[in-house]
């Protein structure tokens, strides 16, 4: 599978083996007092995957940025095919043949992929007016060289996530970059689109187009990789080969030695709490329509709900919550059946749902982790009342920042300024601050690094423990493999597969995806 | 506190633009006082009668109508929305309220305090319907605030002009004045003393109660704050009430200032009030600002003015200088 160069660690700093196409010295990003990058000296190369490694808030996002115009170094150079070059606008290394994948998208929502692809560059007739028909068909021709599955005609907000991201790639290889970075390109990808990619990466990099592959999906790094950069706490630890074990690579990230990443699900179970009995949702635009779906969980048992990006996993979360009308069947928690629509009613019966997209739907992201955190407590919780109990909430968000691993410092802190690690533990902290008994989580660990990660399983694990029956969607195959009990596949909307945890065979629950 | 971070190759620079970088860095929570301070210092200069107590009183006493108009735009920013109609609740108000204390006032001449409960109770109503249509119409109808309020400024102006016929109403009762227009408790005027307690009890209501929470938690992300169990419904309906309850207090006293009812009393104050939450650093988009700080803003705008006043410059001009604060607060909220 691995098909890394294998070639010898270079010292970062000298220039050998292939041309490097563009490189950085002694490059530095400072912000007033914090150094978001201390000097790191790297150089990429024609037809190389470099893959930066590391937690969030290690560098890689400042080091990218410099690299693709949208931030200037506070010191250092970036050299050009030998020669120094000030990249002042994103224009500007474009101008270089620079190109970023952003994880935060530059699409238009309201208007077509074709018209999101030619954006700034549009075709025109001999009457200067838009060729609307030489546009579509060029995006066309540009989405199946790439070998995606997109309509040039639909509009941008109608896709999903994985699909936009596509889009947003389609855009960067308009015009073919010698540098081309992707910025976490897999994480809201499903596992075929994550296929897809990969090998359009290496497509791209056998054309000898220069890539950075910034990832926090270890196992990609072998796949695609031929060198690793590891960053941490903004320095440049190490560059080493792809191939390395993915142990060392945890190591050098996180400075420390993993014992174990998923802690052990308990042995006994309890009495059934959540149970789907033929639920078939009434479809809204855009969204599938889950059906039939049958599903119960026990006190302490996890459940993983695995499958493709758009297979209705998520759907099947919100609908557990009663965020979707039934056409027919019924969903109980406790044998009390959940209202539809009425989220307080759903808590109030000790059911939470940490939603998949904590910027739009999980957090309000300029208040602070505190007010985040309470806020469903004084309806809910212990804080029960109508007036702010300092001292009691002071008590309650240590002990819960405690079980999720987020330091009480900063809780005060707005949402928006922590890490996105950090926010999914706000997240999670949410759910934790009145009696639940059943926990629906909506990929729970997206977009986090690993320490993060770690924090989370052992933070689920707790809940179970205390005998909540947890229900998990996630795209991660191998955290559910960890985490849960058993793992059932939903595709189109269906469930199509169970597997007991001593069944747990990653290319046998992947068959059943598709 | 200020320690600056000043790059190497720059060398030392000098304490000047030291200070300024420091201002830069950090002109959100700057600029407030920052205006502050420039206003004093270029009225000191240009206005002799500026900086007396007297002068400073007057203006603090001024200040009262537009302040408690703010508290309530203040509450329905946060939430994410904007009162349109702020103004018209505040004419409407001092219309109908004042018919009705004069009514009163004329069928029972010797119980004047039965004509001032009229008209308190007059001003209850008009504010709790305004502010209840208003935020049903946002909350479940899902108008857009902008529309919604745009529209019922409108129509309560139209009932104002419909009811006093754009004239002036006398008769009210003398207690009225005497006692919220221009009473005195402890050498401090009633109104100004009215005032301070509703800034006091929306601080409590935004930073002590679950209310204040659910209402920066639904502004900063409606979404999240309904999966977190927020009847957002509700909250939005409560922050409109608030709104509009407070601005009609505002045309209450404002009426008692004046001795007449009057249909015009209100219309600068939609964007007086929009321009003093914005420059107090409250955010437009919803979940972000501080109660004192539009105690601030509402006296920056107000200072303004009556610096204006004492350097004759005549009230267009003014109307003028209120609209480029707020582009001028706008600009710097958004680098």
């Amino acid at each position: 599978m691995s098909i890394a160069l294998q070639e010898p660690i270079a010292p970062a700093a000298s220039v050998q083996a292939g041309p490097a196409v563009i490189g950085v010295r002694e490059i530095t990003r400072r912000y007033g007092r914090n150094v978001a990058l201390a000097p790191v000296t790297l150089d990429f190369r024609a037809g190389e995957a470099h893959v930066l490694f590391g937690e969030n808030g290690a560098g890689k996002s400042t080091l990218i940025s410099l690299l693709a115009g949208a931030n200037a170094p506070s010191g250092g150079e970036i050299v050009v095919r030998g020669k120094v070059a000030r990249f002042g606008s994103v224009a500007e290394a474009r101008a270089h043949g620079v190109r970023a994948v952003f994880q935060e998208f530059s699409l238009i929502p309201h208007q077509t992929v074709a018209e999101n692809i030619i954006l700034g560059e549009e075709p025109t007739n001999r009457f200067g007016l838009l060729a609307k028909q030489a546009a579509v068909e060029e995006a066309q021709a540009l989405i199946d060289s790439l070998g995606f599955d997109l309509n040039p005609r639909s509009r941008v907000v109608s896709l999903t996530r994985g699909k936009q991201q596509m889009v947003e790639i389609c855009k960067a290889l308009r015009r073919p970059p010698e540098l081309l970075i992707l910025d976490e390109p897999t994480a809201s990808l499903s596992e075929h689109d994550a296929q897809a990619l990969l090998k359009l990466v290496l497509r791209l990099k056998a054309e000898g187009t220069a890539i950075i592959y910034v990832t926090h999906r270890i196992h990609e790094i072998p796949i695609v990789g031929d060198r690793v950069t590891v960053l941490r706490d903004g320095r440049h630890i190490d560059t080493v080969p792809a191939d390395t074990c993915e142990d060392d690579l945890i190591g050098l990230m996180t400075g420390r030695q993993m014992a174990k990443i998923y802690p052990t699900p308990r042995a006994d179970l309890g009495a059934v709490r959540l149970s789907l009995d033929a639920v078939t949702t009434v479809p809204r635009r855009g969204q599938v329509q889950v059906q039939d779906a049958g599903l119960e969980v026990r006190a302490g048992e996890i459940v993983g709900v695995a499958g493709l990006v758009g297979c209705g996993k998520g759907e099947l979360a919100q609908a557990c919550f009663g965020l979707h009308r039934l056409r027919s069947g019924t969903i109980t928690v406790d044998g009390r059946p959940v209202k539809q629509g009425d989220p307080a009613d759903a808590i109030r019966n000790g059911l939470w749902m940490t939603p998949s997209d904590r910027r739009h739907d999980g957090l309000s992201m300029g208040r602070s982790a505190r007010e985040n955190i309470s806020l469903s407590s004084y309806s809910f919780g212990p804080l029960r009342g109508r007036w702010i109990k300092t001292d009691q909430e002071n008590r309650l968000l240590t002990e819960i920042s405690r079980l999720v691993d987020f330091e009480p410092a900063k809780l005060d802190d707005p949402v928006e300024s922590l890490s996105g690690g950090n926010q999914q533990k706000v997240l999670l902290a949410k759910a934790m601050v009145q009696d639940i008994s059943v926990y629906v989580f909506d990929e729970p660990t997206v977009g986090v690094d690993i320490g993060a990660c770690l924090s989370i399983y052992n933070a689920l694990s707790k809940l179970s423990e205390r005998g909540a029956a947890i229900l998990i969607a996630s795209s991660n195959l191998p955290e559910l493999m960890g985490l849960a009990h058993r793992i059932k596949v939903m595709s189109n909307g269906r469930f199509v597969a169970e597997f007991a945890r001593d069944e747990y065979d990653e290319h046998k629950i992947l068959e059943q995806f598709f | 506190m200020n320690t600056l971070d000043v790059p190497n190759d720059a060398g030392s620079r000098p304490a000047t633009s030291a200070a300024l970088a420091w201002l830069v860095q950090n002109r959100q929570s700057a600029t407030l006082p920052v205006m502050f301070l420039l206003v004093f210092v270029i009225f000191s200069l240009q206005a002799p009668n500026f900086l007396t107590v007297d002068n400073l009183t007057n203006v603090a006493r001024q200040s009262v109508y537009l302040l408690i108009v703010s508290l309530g735009q203040f509450i329905v920013i946060v939430n994410g929305g904007l009162d349109l109609s702020v103004g018209s609740t505040v004419s409407l108000t001092s219309v109908v309220g004042a018919l009705v204390m004069a009514a009163v006032y004329a069928a029972f001449p010797e119980f004047q305090l039965l004509a001032l409960l009229a008209g308190v109770g007059t001003a209850v109503a008009i504010g709790v319907g305004a502010g209840l249509v208003n935020g049903l119409g946002i909350s479940v109808l899902r108008i857009p605030p902008f529309m919604m309020t745009l529209g019922m400024g409108s129509v309560l102006f139209g009932v104002t002009l419909l009811v006093s016929g754009g004239m002036p109403i006398y008769g009210l009762p003398p207690m009225l004045g005497e006692w919220f227009g221009f009473g005195r408790v402890l050498g401090f005027p009633i109104a100004a003393v009215v005032a301070l307690v509703l800034v006091a009890l929306v601080y409590v209501l935004m930073e002590w109660t679950r209310f204040g929470r659910q209402l920066y938690a639904a502004g900063g992300n409606a979404k999240a704050a309904a999966l977190s169990g927020v009847n957002t419904v509700r909250v939005t309906i409560a922050a409109f009430t608030l709104a509009s309850l407070l601005a009609a207090l505002s045309g209450l006293l404002l009426t008692a200032r004046l001795g007449t009812g009057e249909a015009n009393v209100g219309t600068s104050l939609p964007l007086e009030s929009i321009a003093a939450c914005v420059i107090s650093g409250v955010a437009l988009a919803g979940g972000r600002g501080r109660t004192l700080a539009v105690l601030l803003g509402t006296l920056l705008i107000m200072l303004v003015q009556n610096g204006l006043n004492l350097m004759q410059v005549g009230a267009y001009a003014q109307t003028m200088a209120t609209g480029a604060i707020l582009i001028f607060a706008m600009a710097i909220a958004r680098h």
